[in-house]
């Protein structure tokens, strides 16, 4: 069940009734729980028990943290949350790319391997629950976070279904406090809810689905295209994963903050930011800041000499890339972001002071850093690294001889997206609806949905990130 | 007290604003759904809507199907037979590829809602009223543009195993069956979501911008019109081609297969209804339906006796009756014949339709 499709619109007002029409707060976090349940069984209900294992292990973890004394014990206890969780994720997730890559790497040592792979469903949003989950147990275990001891209530952090499949990632000490007190139907920003949702659903079956046909064309079989069709199809991609993606998290949130819950902002404008550090700040927020929590500051993060700190940032970085997805081109793509990271602060160490650096780059920084995004993700997009090749050989250096072509009028269309995502981020678009009667406002509203549904492609695409 | 009363307050003013929003936006995509152009459907279908509307007076007969119409009834040669035989007839071939039961409903819904003054008749395919759908049809705009109510609550209606009474009561055991997903009903949930969805997409006129586009900056060349209008401009197209000497056996062991088979199968109540519903449409015109069934391997068992419908069935199922249309020279498969065939058999159907027309059974 998708946020786009009609019967999540059933859904979700099933679930606004009766849980609006609840008073009594366990049993609407109840009631929540088990449409969260519904909700990643309408997927597939096997997996289900993976969610219901992962928490019950987490839970279990949580109160021996809290019973231990000695940090020997607490160590032993979170390594345990730690191995299983990242045991299930590396069993569904990496299991096949490992044994593949493993077998392929000893084929070229001309030594003999069979590769045996299973047949492994990866589980909707499984890397997203994981990382939900795993920082409870290392907030807990750090202490920032008690153990709970209401099994529902974490369950319910675990499983809540807007941010369960594609994030945003929440983390323990953001959501579980919100669990405590009953929500009133009074303090929930409606207006605002639904023209988020709006927001999102437009991006998600608008724009990002409306791209997607030139974009998997142009995929699919790159050679054929020309380079102006290949800078078409790139960016094109970057406007449907931004749009695919913060659409989702848009219709989360709204769907989250609709029931009284609040959840994290995942973007902040990305494809404005002056450099890779600053993308990484505005991009997929809940992910880059948990790998620099979780990940990043435990390896050392800036400490020690610039060395050890520039291995920091690739391990996190290559990690990062391997989060979202179990193939050598989303480990390339990361390891890029890495080393245009390193670029980046060489180049701010390098040009400290210099103030011809600075003015250059009151130009340039912006192109630059969009280009560096728009070249990584090809590797994020391409099926393999050969074809990842051959797009970086169109897009990068004009070179490629095929005959296919986009009409060039697209590029327009790519300056028109990018001039309105523009003006939305000067807060052009007055938020005047919010003086309007609410009458006059739930009419437009009507009419405003019914007329964008004709912007909506008839095939439907999933979101992206799903298969993260 | 005063928290009760506020709670009822904010109550009463959620559900007035959400019955607004709800009521604003159905009224909008009525309206929309009403105003907006004929689709733009791939396969042809929009090509011979809008000739066929534009010469709506021109022609005098009809013919709408599948492919088994689309490319085996020539207009021209049926023209010239019933013209030979004193019963001049100017007529129209519109048969789309893959177009059966609920489309061809549809479709024949709009071509009738153009008014077409000089139409006389109408021959109707007459096949069962299909349920399934591909995977990688289910998202093209030709499984969406005929999603009314009437053909969905059919299909929703054969799919539950409710009948065809005005009453509609879902089958009790068929319900468990799918709900369960026993045998025979493993995908039936699949296809019940899909046709409420296609229900709910057609009239909230998902994708319909595209439409308005190309209203406006008509993308069509003449020759893809004539790719799906045919030379003569009257709908019919020939496809080159037969049978290698292998499929030929393949295809006779088939036939002798399908001749043996004992029995006959009459149409589901639901596709008579729909035929029903089609006859009383065509009738309300001054039309007269004809039932054609043409020859193809599937068809040679479909009953055509008492089907209660208010119109002639015209079936050319038997192979012993017409086995000029049946032999592996003139087929290019089971389904469809070679153009030679194609020609045969619009000669058969020209001559049965004026020896029905002249004992009166077609008025």
């Amino acid at each position: 069940m998708s946020f786009v499709e009609f019967r999540f619109l059933w859904f979700f007002l099933l679930v606004f009734i009766v849980y609006w029409t609840m008073r009594n707060n366990t049993a609407r976090k109840v009631w929540l729980l088990l449409c969260s349940y519904f909700f990643y069984a309408a997927w597939n209900w096997k997996f289900t028990f993976l969610v219901l294992g992962s928490t019950t292990a987490d839970y279990i973890v949580g109160l021996m943290l809290r019973r231990s004394k000695s940090p020997a014990s607490q160590r032993l206890w979170i390594a345990i949350s730690v191995c299983v969780n990242l045991g299930v994720l590396g069993f569904f997730k990496y299991f096949n790319f490992f044994v593949s890559s493993a077998s392929g790497f000893l084929t070229w040592l001309g030594l003999p391997a069979s590769e045996s792979t299973l047949n492994i469903i990866l589980p909707v949003g499984i890397s997203f629950y994981t990382f939900h989950s795993m920082s409870y147990t290392i907030d807990v275990y750090r202490g920032r976070q008690a153990a709970t001891s209401n099994f529902v209530d974490l369950a319910l952090f675990v499983s809540f279904f807007p941010p369960l499949v594609a994030g945003p990632i929440v983390r323990a000490v953001y959501f579980l406090p919100q669990l405590v007190w009953p929500k009133r139907f009074s303090n929930i920003d409606v207006r605002g809810a639904v023209m988020l949702f709006l927001a999102g659903f437009i991006k998600k079956a608008c724009i990002a689905d409306g791209v997607a046909p030139t974009v998997d064309r142009y995929f699919a079989h790159p050679a054929d295209f020309t380079p102006t069709s290949a800078w078409i199809g790139v960016l094109f991609y970057a406007i449907q994963i931004y749009c695919d993606f913060s659409g989702y998290t848009d219709m989360a949130i709204a769907a989250a903050r609709l029931l009284g819950y609040q959840l994290p902002n995942n973007f902040q404008f990305p494809y404005f930011a002056r450099n890779v550090s600053d993308f990484w700040r505005r991009w997929h927020i809940s992910l880059s800041s948990w790998l620099r929590d979780y990940l990043y500051i435990p390896l050392g993060g800036n400490r020690g000499s610039r060395g050890f700190a520039y291995r920091n940032v690739m391990i996190t970085m290559l990690l990062g890339g391997l989060w979202h997805g179990a193939a050598w081109t989303f480990v390339i793509w990361g390891a890029l972001h890495g080393v245009a990271l390193l670029i980046h602060r060489e180049w701010i160490r390098l040009t400290e002071g210099l103030k011809w650096a600075a003015r250059a780059m009151r130009w340039l920084a912006w192109p630059i850093t969009i280009y560096a995004v728009c070249v990584a993700w090809i590797l994020f997009r391409a099926h393999n690294l050969s074809s990842a090749g051959t797009i970086l050989k169109q897009f990068a250096l004009f070179h490629g001889g095929g005959n296919q072509h986009f009409h060039r009028w697209l590029l327009l269309v790519v300056g028109a997206l990018l001039f309105i995502h523009w003006l939305n981020s000067r807060r052009w678009f007055a938020e005047s609806w919010r003086q309007w009667p609410a009458p006059v406002f739930a009419a437009a509203y009507g009419c405003t949905f019914a007329v964008v549904l004709l912007f909506v492609p008839p095939h439907y695409t999933p979101f992206i990130y799903f298969q993260f | 007290m005063p928290h009760k009363a506020s709670r009822r307050k904010i109550l009463i003013r959620a559900v007035t604003n959400s019955a607004i929003a709800a009521t604003a936006f159905l009224m909008t995509s009525i309206g929309l759904h009403a105003v907006l152009p004929f689709p733009e459907i791939d396969g042809g279908v929009s090509q011979k809507f809008r000739f066929f509307a534009a010469h709506k007076d021109e022609f005098d007969t009809l013919f709408i199907g599948s492919s088994r119409i689309y490319f085996q009834i020539s207009p021209a040669i049926f023209d010239r037979v019933t013209r030979e035989s004193g019963l001049p007839t100017h007529s129209f071939n519109f048969g789309i590829g893959g177009m059966y039961l609920p489309e061809s409903a549809y479709l024949l819904e709009q071509i009738l809602n153009l008014k077409p003054r000089n139409l006389r008749w109408i021959f109707i395919e007459y096949d069962e009223l299909q349920t399934k759908w591909s995977t990688e049809n289910q998202t093209s705009r030709r499984a969406l543009y005929w999603a009314d109510w009437k053909r969905v609550s059919l299909l929703l209606r054969k799919l539950t195993d409710a009948g065809a009474d005005p009453l509609w009561l879902p089958n009790p055991k068929k319900l468990r069956d799918i709900v369960l997903r026993q045998k025979g009903a493993k995908n039936t949930r699949g296809l019940l979501t899909f046709y409420v969805t296609q229900f709910e997409r057609n009239y909230t006129n998902v994708s319909r911008a595209a439409d308005v586009l190309d209203y406006f900056f008509r993308r069509d060349t003449r020759e893809r019109r004539a790719s799906y209008l045919g030379t003569a401009s009257d709908g019919y197209v020939t496809r080159p081609g037969g049978m290698s000497p292998s499929q030929a056996a393949t295809y006779d062991r088939g036939l002798a297969a399908a001749m043996a088979e004992a029995g006959t199968r009459p149409l589901s109540p639901y596709a008579v209804e729909a035929y029903r519903q089609c006859a009383t449409e065509i009738r309300s015109i001054g039309a007269t339906p004809i039932f054609l069934i043409t020859p193809s391997t599937t068809q040679i068992n479909i009953a055509t006796e008492s089907t209660g419908l208010a119109g002639v069935v015209m079936a050319f199922n038997n192979p012993r009756a017409y086995p000029s249309v049946y032999r592996s020279s003139v087929r290019r498969d089971g389904q469809h014949l070679t153009k030679s065939g194609a020609e045969e058999f619009t000669r058969i159907v020209a001559a049965n339709f004026v020896e029905l027309a002249r004992t009166g059974e077609i008025k």
